[in-house]
């Protein structure tokens, strides 16, 4: 599979299937697996080992004439030290358990992490930053959940089930038929139960979840509703949502009473009992064995109430690991590994009749975004973009460091052919200034130096002035050492945007791609950001994606952009000759402007 | 033993009602379902009696088989049993089914009783409020206190069926009873250490795994800047070593957890092997039988499991208590807008007067003093002015979304707490500062307050805005999604959503806090148009950030700390050179066709 970043892994986990991934991961760790399942087996036949003991005695109380405290005080010290046994054995499952969840936890997650650094920037420009964080975070949890106590309360129970079919031969082998038959019924009654339950407890989830969403938007904009005075709309919405979330739950509690083996849990005591008498009664086995055996058969109580709830934990993981899959072996269009152009950029863009369509899921082409785009930009230059949201400004700048590949026509810079770079090359002279600037939770220094990690504190101050940044950073008690985000202080939008800026400054790229989209409240901040982009644009190739008319006004070349066409390009001059729509912008200043004239 | 470890994350509450209230409070929601209640108490005692009674037959029938092997009497205990067997079904049965539906149908109630005097609280609550803790209260809070009851309802059974087992024990034998019983105080305790041992890791664990949450986080949204700058290297080492630390702080949680259950285990063993001998000790001296020596040894676990959960259900039953106090402290938030006659505003014309009015948000803090306005109907009257000078207060009195203290407001000489505030409030246009959405399509939005209007009416209103041009990037024009609170639309789309909504509903006071995103400059002049439709047909209080804003007003009123400085056009107060034209520089100079025509100039003149 192609990536653009490889890293080596411990091992290789199997991508054919949910279930093959997950069976490949649990293989990495034998020892604490089989601690898993040993543990499980002998904890619960320590367990099943008590009523023998207690049977034992009793059949020694009963038996002997002049009563056999000494048996009864041996077996006493017996269950003393089976139970202590067993609470060792049972740490050390748990804590295997727990280790082996947690191992299983951190290395899906790595493997899933290094796939999403492998992973094109079309991928992650598909995938909303959200849904990829549920699955390095929420999924890959699920995965350990289901591992512990999911698996760990399967096994551990189930070992409750089986136990006790090795201790009953001992007090008699045609005692076994109870418990088998109990087995076989519960196992049957498991499977309907989950088939019908389940559907029942998602459409309780989905109910609340469509509840607690409507509540939460009535609520954020209870401004809105108050001013519209829409309080009983809303209140009748969210009454019709409330009585669903009522129904599915009641519903919910109608399936969970029903739950069958509960029945079959007493019916099962009843037999057992009425077995052993009868063997009693033929003189086959003893009063103690009687009471060793009903006590075994309660040993079946907790797997029938914990199976449940440990059924339903692996059945999410299993989902989980199905979405993890997903991510993991998602193809990515573009290769790092090509041996191509890598020569300094001198900065000349061109677009050739470009058209431009996002690939659907299925593989399908969507709908063009871009159609027949064609321009140039000169190098040193600073173009303009200027169009309404969804006009396909920002997918045009993602054309030229390839994070998308046109569908036809081509992009050139320095007249070679996007596809003829090297990618490394041409992603490492090209700066990108996003919509939203991500900044890293660490000092403010180190997110300027961030792509020149080298770089002195000289030149980071230097870079920090040009953008217009060090005056602000030093309003900060900690200055350039200021930690940001989480732990630190909050930056506003323009702030970023010049630390942003501040890091260009520091790679010194020879194009620069800017979305501006920060608002400047008063007319000094605005001066500071002017300043700033006027600084970075100078001397290099830059495109900028505004909607500040005094930086399209300076702009050496616009380009407007409607429904992804370009409608017309040109300096300010022409623009004013020949768009309609650009001078409607103007004209409502011309105005106003010339209505103050009057009145003066 | 579930139990111990549930309900561990939080407790802190301040109370304001007492527990005997509260209790009558809850039980007025259950006190319709009375019948199945009783029913479910009856199911109760039938469960918890014919729980207790197996082991009570069985040691009945020990005794008798080792009286006599071949005793009939056993037949009689055998269907017993059987009858126990499908009695404890059936009545766990009814319980458990009537449990969920008296439950489900309370926790409704609570809900809907809650969600309505949210959306009755005035807006001063909001500012006290965050949306997010009312949310909980109506959402989480309530969930929690159906969670508890149905948990108590298990421990009651329990109990119930403990009292029986202790009454049958120390009708056997009261010394081995007393032993027995005085085995609890050690579980109870080790049940309550552990509990206090558990809060205390998994809450040090929390803090960690946020932390280590966040920078997981972090890492997955810096995958595209550091695919940006190519550092992959560098973010992957830095995952690895978060993603280590994570397992490490998990790891060391997760093994204090998992010693619960092996002490408790073991603790149970030394009490069966204490029975066991001191039981065995008193057969041979005949003080007990043998039947009543193996309901002993039964009985330590049947005893154990109650006195664990309620050693952990006492504190999550304060919980609840404190649940259900937040709701009906919400429930019973008290407005302080009233309105002293319900005066239909139906025929509303839209001219408003302050008359001496004083208000503060906090009574000690006022933010007018002794404010007087008048506005005529159809002005437009833009409000310029520093943060908290008063320009948003004026609008929220004239809305009614807030008290105030002193004075007089008339709307159409009319008091205005003298309307009926349904029909004032659909008399208003209001666009807040950031423009909220519904999620639906963009036509259901427009006719948020109108939702009688027609689909043709609706097309009208969105085409008479620049030949409606700012529908064309949306896929389905108006029948497009708008997302969750708009999020499909871009800001200027947002804004142009609420106009529309406005224009629809022809009001007679407009009420605009003007956004100060970033718009493009196409979708602005849209704004700016479909503004000027608004300004022609109702009285209009602008509270402005834009240049044009101001200038397209009728009247500029400046305000310095919530008084009326200055007033009069854009012209006239630029030439007094007083506050205006003092703010002018401080807001509105970079949006001057000056400042965008020189901007060029000034740069290149600067250098850098």
């Amino acid at each position: 599979m192609s990536a653009e970043f490889i890293v080596e892994p411990k091992y290789r986990s199997d991508h054919r299937s949910a279930g093959r991934f997950i069976w490949s991961n649990v293989k990495q760790h034998p020892l604490l697996a089989f601690g898993l399942v040993l543990g499980a087996f002998i904890n619960a036949l320590l367990a099943a080992i008590v009523p023998n003991f207690i049977g034992e005695a009793f059949n020694a109380m009963v038996n002997s004439d002049n009563t056999d405290l000494k048996t009864v005080g041996a077996m006493a010290i017996a269950v003393l030290i089976s139970q202590g046994a067993r609470s060792v054995v049972q740490f050390v499952r748990n804590g295997s358990a727990a280790a082996f969840a947690q191992r299983i936890e951190r290395d899906v997650r790595d493997e899933l992490y290094a796939s999403l650094l492998g992973k094109s920037m079309s991928f992650h420009d598909s995938i909303p930053v959200g849904e990829t964080m549920a699955r390095v975070t929420n999924d890959v949890r699920e995965l350990n959940l289901m591992m512990y106590p999911g698996v760990n309360l399967i096994i551990g129970s189930g070992m409750f089930l089986i136990a006790p079919l090795i201790s009953t031969p001992f007090i008699h082998p045609s005692l076994l038929l109870v418990p088998i038959l109990f087995l076989v019924c519960h196992v049957i009654v498991q499977f309907r139960f989950v088939r019908q339950a389940y559907p029942v407890a998602q459409r309780v989830r989905s109910s609340f979840g469509r509840m607690n969403a409507s509540l939460a938007e009535s609520l954020d904009g209870v401004e809105v509703v108050k001013g519209a005075a829409q309080e009983d709309q809303e209140i009748h919405n969210f009454s019709a949502l409330a009585d669903e979330v009522r129904d599915n739950f009641v519903a919910q509690g109608r399936i969970e009473a029903k739950y069958l083996s509960y029945l079959l849990l007493g019916l099962s005591f009843v037999f057992g009992f009425m077995h052993s008498v009868y063997l009693y009664q033929l003189g086959w086995i003893q009063i103690g064995d009687i009471v060793a055996f009903t006590s075994l058969l309660g040993l079946f109580g907790f797997p029938v109430f914990t199976s449940l709830n440990a059924l339903s934990r692996i059945a999410l993981g299993y989902a989980s690991a199905g979405r993890i899959l997903d991510v993991i072996t998602a193809e990515t269009s573009l290769d790092r590994d090509r041996e191509h152009h890598k020569e300094p950029m001198q900065g000349a863009i061109t677009f050739e009749n470009v058209t431009f369509g996002y690939v659907g899921v299925d593989g399908s082409e969507e709908e063009p975004i871009l159609h027949d785009i064609s321009f140039t930009v000169y190098t040193g230059h600073t173009v303009a973009i200027v169009g309404q949201t969804g006009s396909g400004k920002s997918t045009l700048t993602k054309l030229i460091n390839r994070i998308y590949d046109p569908t036809a026509g081509r992009v050139l810079i320095d007249g070679i052919d996007l596809k003829e770079w090297d990618l490394q090359s041409l992603r490492s002279q090209i700066s990108i200034i996003e919509q939203d600037i991500f900044l890293f939770s660490r000092t403010i220094a180190e997110n300027i130096a961030f792509g020149h990690p080298d770089a002195t504190k000289e030149q980071i101050i230097e870079a920090a002035k040009k953008a217009q940044a060090h005056d602000f950073i030093l309003s900060f008690p900690d200055g350039y050492e200021t930690e940001i985000g989480q732990r630190g202080v909050t930056l506003s939008g323009g702030q970023r945007q010049r630390l942003a800026i501040a890091r260009a400054f520091l790679t010194n790229p020879p194009v620069l791609i800017l979305d501006d989209s920060t608002s400047a409240i008063d007319s000094a901040t605005e001066d500071k950001i002017q300043k700033a982009i006027w600084s970075a644009a100078e001397g290099r190739t830059t495109l900028l994606i505004t909607h500040r008319l005094s930086q399209i006004r300076w702009a050496d070349h616009i380009v407007v952009l409607r429904r992804g066409r370009i409608v017309a390009q040109g300096t300010h001059d022409h623009l004013l000759k020949n768009s309609e729509s650009y001078q409607r912008i103007f004209a409502r200043y011309e105005s106003s402007e010339t209505q103050k004239q009057r009145s003066v | 033993m579930v139990a111990i470890m549930s309900g561990l994350e939080e407790d802190n509450y301040d109370r304001q009602y007492t527990d005997g209230y509260l209790i009558k409070r809850i039980y007025s929601y259950f006190a319709p379902y009375k019948k199945q209640l009783w029913v479910v108490l009856f199911a109760f005692m039938v469960l918890s009696f014919v729980s207790a009674l197996p082991p009570v037959l069985v040691a009945q029938g020990v005794d008798e088989l080792q009286k006599n092997s071949q005793s009939n009497t056993v037949v009689i205990i055998l269907g017993a049993l059987f009858v126990a067997a499908v009695l404890q079904y059936l009545a766990n049965w009814t319980r458990r089914y009537l449990l969920s539906l008296v439950l489900g149908n309370t926790i409704s109630k609570m809900r809907k009783d809650a969600f309505d005097a949210a959306m009755n609280r005035d807006m001063a609550f909001y500012d006290t409020h965050k949306s997010g803790t009312v949310i909980s209260r109506i959402t989480t809070d309530t969930q929690e206190f159906g969670d508890v009851m149905l948990l108590t309802s298990d421990v009651i059974a329990q109990m119930f069926q403990v009292v029986i087992l202790v009454v049958v024990l120390f009708s056997r034998s009261v010394e081995l009873t007393i032993i027995l019983i005085g085995t609890m105080p050690v579980i109870v305790l080790a049940a309550m250490l552990f509990r206090g041992m558990a809060r205390r890791v998994t809450r040090q664990g929390a803090r960690v795994m946020g932390l280590v949450n966040g920078m997981i986080q972090e890492s997955v949204a810096g995958i595209s800047v550091a695919k940006n700058f190519r550092k992959e290297e560098m973010i992957y080492d830095e995952f690895v070593d978060v993603n280590n630390r994570s397992y490490t702080i998990n790891l060391r949680r997760d093994l204090v957890l998992a010693l619960i259950f092996p002490v408790m285990n073991a603790l149970s063993g030394i009490a069966i092997a204490i029975i066991l001998y001191v039981g065995a000790q008193y057969v041979s001296w005949g003080r007990v039988d043998i039947g009543s020596w193996f309901l002993f040894i039964q009985g330590v676990d049947r005893f154990w499991f109650p006195f664990i959960s309620l050693a952990a259900i006492w504190s999550q039953f304060q919980q609840a208590l404190s649940a259900s106090e937040r709701i009906f402290g919400l429930i019973d938030a008290d407005n302080t807008i009233v309105q002293t006659a319900n005066v239909s505003a139906k025929g509303l014309t839209g001219k408003v007067e302050f008359k001496d009015v004083t208000f503060g948000y906090e009574d000690d803090q006022p933010v007018l003093k002794n404010f007087d306005l008048k506005i005529e109907r159809g002005e437009s009257v833009a409000f310029v002015g520093h943060t908290g000078a008063g320009k948003s207060t004026i609008a929220k009195l004239i809305t009614r979304f807030y008290e105030f203290q002193k004075g007089t407001i008339l709307i159409d000489g009319q008091d205005i707490r003298s309307f009926d505030l349904h029909t004032y409030r659909a008399r208003l246009g209001i666009v807040p500062q950031q423009p909220f959405l519904f999620s639906g399509t963009v036509l259901d939005n427009i006719r948020y307050g109108r939702p009688d209007a027609t689909d043709a009416e609706v097309t009208e209103v969105a085409n008479s805005v620049g030949n409606g041009e700012w529908l064309e990037t949306l896929p389905e024009g108006l029948n497009s999604d708008v997302g969750e609170r708009g999020s499909r639309l871009s800001m200027g789309q947002r804004q142009l959503v609420s106009l529309m909504r406005v224009l629809l509903e022809k009001p007679s006071i407009f009420i605009l806090d003007e956004a100060t995103a970033s718009i493009d400059p196409f979708t602005e002049t849209q704004i700016q148009e479909a503004l000027d439709l608004i300004l022609a047909k109702s009285t209009s209080i602008l509270i402005a950030h834009r240049l044009s804003t101001v200038r397209n007003a009728d009247r500029i009123i400046v305000l310095r700390d919530g008084a009326i400085i200055e007033g009069g056009s854009h012209e006239q107060l630029m030439e007094q050179g007083g506050h205006y034209a003092e703010l002018y520089n401080t807001y509105f100079r970079h949006q001057s066709l000056d400042y965008i025509e020189n901007a060029r100039e000034m740069l290149s003149e600067v250098g850098d």
